[in-house]
């Protein structure tokens, strides 16, 4: 009973995680570039719908779901301005310079937020209503179920665009190799913004599918990327699935530790275990070392 | 005096007159933090600037000083003189200890490492509360007492914090000398090739990973003592963001570029006051500004024009460097071998050559050329076999150390930084031959003319002389220069040959790899031939081009 509600619970964090994971794949796949604004693209999209809410007469009781298509505007918006202010006019400089640009962003998102909305943690309306359902016998939260379906609806959307449309094949091809993709016509600029802003709007998505559960505050980026980050280090650097597979497992240990111990040190934990995997394995988990040419 | 330097001078003279005569108590404490602030960034720029490393763990190594200091000070009533130097040494023992796995990472992965070390260090103060007081932090800490004699805050406190700068400046300053600059140079811009100039890379990161978390210490150290009170706001992401603002707006590589940096994002609250909260969404526009249109910060800016080359330490001599002086040495390597996942990049290789040789290697794309002149120079490790150089074994030595032991090496693509000179690439090549005359190395190769230019200006043909130069000016015994005529025209490629065949004169020996049969052909004593990781064939050029598994092999010809 208990253990089926503590799944459930760490299987719709792992799939808001794995959105935020995934965009930040799409991102690094395009560019090469980490884009450090990725987490506060996340609290972003949550204080979107706080927002929209907001503009919504109170008593009117919405369904969070109806505030997707904003969350999605806004944050494609913002990873636009990401692609075309933080890395395209440094696109040829060491990828530091674009650690510090996003980083740069992620300071103007978080604290745009703070100064218009405050510090506190906020609330977004749950996706389809609160309360639960029963499932032989298991009562479930209809958030929870509400923040997979919508994840698995996303996930899915994405893969069939880059595995059975052309659209996705110049993708895959701009990530494996832009000279190439550039001499057969691709458009790199064009699919490398598209990418920063499909890659945002997922962090976005996931700020709206996690702000109501687990309260969303300005500051909340920095652990967000992190955590996509690792998910990316577990999953091995540059894989779409590997990503999705490490912020689920992510998901699982936060969960599972925290129910047997507390937040901080399942928190705690997870950083001793991501510097020790780097230690024993400077390539990530399963990353193949790489062969740089001379 | 350059004017750059009179310009430092009378801010620094402005500033202190500034905070004698006229600064408010107010004033003189965003002057007393900016001092303390100009230490952090002092230690960033070691490891941020220098090394070029993304480290986010600046705010913590200032978080981790706080704390020591505060935690002694605040429970154990520990006095400044016995809490500073334990905050530098706290610190910059646990720098020791996470360097260990970190600082091998690459770049992406170093920023992780670091970060996560960050939020670490940040959920332990918070939830350790009987030692650091929580989420409230310690009050209570003692200020700075030296002696019996207590610093007033105001002109006291802010002197005395100047004063701990001023020694930061001077370490700094000692530690980034000329020749420890340019090798920080190539580290960070050319970092294939830096193990080529003889460099131990990794001792430099770790030299500036250290240094980096000292300074942090120290900053935190002081912060506490002069707010009395440390919390998690010292160990936050904030702190990190701001020294990287501040390193990023002022410079990167100078105590200029420290200090002013410093001193604006301190005060730039007081100018920007009409913003109130939205203050901090103007400072990122102004660090994402200053990295697209300026990238060194302030302190680039302010470089009147470029710095004219300075004229050679050495003085030019007209004696040319004896040839004598070139050691000689045999290079041997006995079945080495190579798997790359499924692949064998080299199967059972054996290779010999003499001092005074030049031996040839050919074969097809992907036949092993340059896995073997990787695993003979060190930048890749062998599976099994062996390598020695004049008797001693180098197989397992570090890839800096065989450069210094006397085996050098060129890159299909010349590796030379585009904003050192030539004749600086050359004596960083000769760091560690003292009596080296840079001058006679660059006459013997025609190169004085364009000595003092930098690399990034110079012609192909010529950055590849200066890249062979390098690796001779190291006076090496062997040599292995790989496509050294690749995209050179047949005049260049001669002056290559000629080059080669002068060296080999002087006893090297020489190992060069290339496509080019009838470039190698005159030059060669012997030839060998590569196909998938194996040697197919060893002997004068006229044997190998003839044997009919190379014509097979290399030129697609089958013969009946």
């Amino acid at each position: 009973m208990l253990a089926a509600q503590l799944l459930l619970n760490a299987l719709s964090l792992g799939a808001a995680y794995a959105l935020v994971a995934l965009g930040f794949v799409l991102v690094l796949n395009a560019t090469t570039a980490v884009n450090f604004a990725h987490g506060e693209s996340v609290v972003a999209g949550g204080f979107t719908a706080v927002a929209l809410t907001f503009f919504l007469p109170p008593d009117l009781r919405i369904p969070g779901l109806i505030l997707l298509p904003g969350v999605v505007v806004v944050t494609a918006v913002l990873g636009l301005a990401i692609g075309a202010l933080a890395y395209l006019p440094i696109r040829n400089r060491p990828p530091v310079s674009v650690f510090v640009t996003t980083i740069a962003v992620g300071m103007i998102v978080a604290n745009g937020l703070n100064a218009t909305f405050g510090a506190a943690p906020r609330t977004a309306p749950p996706l389809i209503g609160v309360g639960t359902i029963d499932l032989i016998g298991v009562s479930i939260s209809r958030q929870s179920l509400a923040i997979i379906a919508t994840a698995c609806v996303l996930i899915g959307g994405l893969a069939i665009v880059l595995q059975r449309t052309q659209l996705g094949r110049q993708f895959r091809a701009c990530s494996q190799d832009p000279e190439m993709a550039r001499a057969i016509g691709i458009r790199l600029t064009r699919i490398t913004l598209l990418s920063f802003a499909v890659g945002t709007v997922f962090a976005g998505a996931a700020g709206l599918l996690l702000a109501h559960q687990f309260f969303i505050s300005p500051a909340d980026g920095a652990p967000l990327i992190l955590k996509a980050y690792i998910a990316v280090v577990i999953g091995g650097w540059g894989s779409l699935r590997g990503a999705a597979l490490g912020a689920s497992l992510i998901a699982v240990f936060e969960v599972g530790v925290a129910a047997i111990s507390s937040q901080p040190l399942a928190e705690g934990l997870l950083y001793v275990i991501v510097l020790v995997v780097l230690f024993l394995r400077p390539q990530g988990l399963f990353g193949e070392p790489q062969q740089v040419r001379a | 005096m350059n004017p750059r330097n009179s310009l430092m001078i009378f801010g620094g003279g402005g500033l202190a007159i500034y905070a004698l005569f006229f600064a408010s108590s107010y004033d003189q404490r965003l002057l007393t933090l900016s001092g303390i602030y100009v230490v952090l960034v002092l230690g960033y720029q070691f490891i941020f600037g220098h090394a070029g490393a993304l480290s986010l763990a600046q705010g913590a190594f200032f978080g981790l000083g706080a704390y020591t200091s505060g935690i002694l000070g605040s429970q154990y009533g520990a006095e400044f003189l016995v809490t500073f130097p334990l905050s530098v040494a706290a610190t910059v023992t646990i720098a020791a200890l996470v360097s260990i796995p970190v600082l091998r990472l690459q770049s992406h992965y170093f920023a992780l490492a670091t970060l996560a070390l960050s939020q670490l260090l940040l959920l332990i103060a918070i939830n350790w509360e009987p030692m650091t007081g929580g989420a409230n932090g310690l009050s209570g800490v003692p200020p700075v007492r030296i002696l019996g004699w207590q610093l007033a805050r105001g002109l006291p406190l802010l002197s005395f914090v100047w004063i701990i700068a001023g020694l930061a400046m001077l370490v700094s300053y000692w530690q980034i000398n000329t020749a420890r600059k340019a090798a920080f140079t190539v580290m960070r811009e050319t970092p294939l090739a830096t193990a080529a100039f003889g460099i131990d890379s990794s001792m430099l990161r770790f030299r500036a990973f250290l240094l980096s978390a000292a300074f942090g210490g120290a900053a935190g150290a002081l912060f506490v003592h002069t707010n009395r009170v440390v919390s998690p706001e010292t160990l936050s992401f904030g702190v990190m963001i701001t020294c990287l603002t501040m390193t990023v707006v002022g410079g990167r590589f100078g105590i200029s570029g420290a200090v002013i940096g410093a001193l604006l994002l301190t005060h730039l609250p007081e100018w920007f006051r009409g913003l109130q909260e939205y203050y901090l969404v103007a400072v990122g526009v102004l660090l994402l500004a200053t990295v697209v249109f300026a990238p060194n910060g302030i302190e680039g800016l302010l470089r009147f024009g470029k710095s004219s080359p300075k004229p050679s330490a050495g003085t030019a001599t007209d004696e040319k460097s004896d040839p004598a002086d070139i050691g000689s040495s045999e290079l041997i390597a006995t079945h080495l071998s190579k798997r790359y996942g499924g692949v064998r990049a080299l199967d059972d290789v054996n290779l010999r050559i003499q001092p005074g040789e030049i031996v040839g290697v050919i074969g097809p794309n992907g036949a092993g050329k340059t896995t073997l002149a990787n695993i003979l120079t060190g930048s890749a490790t062998s599976d099994a076999g062996t390598v020695t150089l004049a008797g001693h074994d180098i197989t397992h030595a570090p890839e800096y150390q065989i450069a210094r032991l006397g085996l050098t090496r060129t890159f299909q693509t010349p590796q030379l930084p585009a904003d050192l000179s030539v004749r600086d690439i050359i004596r960083i090549a000769q760091a560690d031959r003292p009596a080296a005359n840079t001058d006679a190395v660059l006459r013997n190769f025609n190169l004085l003319a364009v000595a003092d230019m930098p690399c990034g200006t110079i012609a192909h043909g010529i950055r590849r002389q200066v890249e062979v130069c390098r690796a001779v000016a190291a006076e090496p015994g062997a040599l292995v220069l790989d496509e050294p005529g690749a995209g050179l025209s047949p005049e260049e490629q001669g002056e290559i040959g000629a080059l080669c065949r002068t060296l080999a004169e002087n006893g090297l020996a020489i190992l060069l790899i290339d496509h080019n049969v009838a470039f190698l052909k005159p030059l060669v004593t012997r030839m060998i031939c590569m196909e998938s990781g194996r040697i197919i064939a060893d002997g004068t050029p006229e044997d190998v081009l003839a044997d009919p598994r190379v014509q097979d092999a290399y030129f697609g010809v089958t013969t009946l």
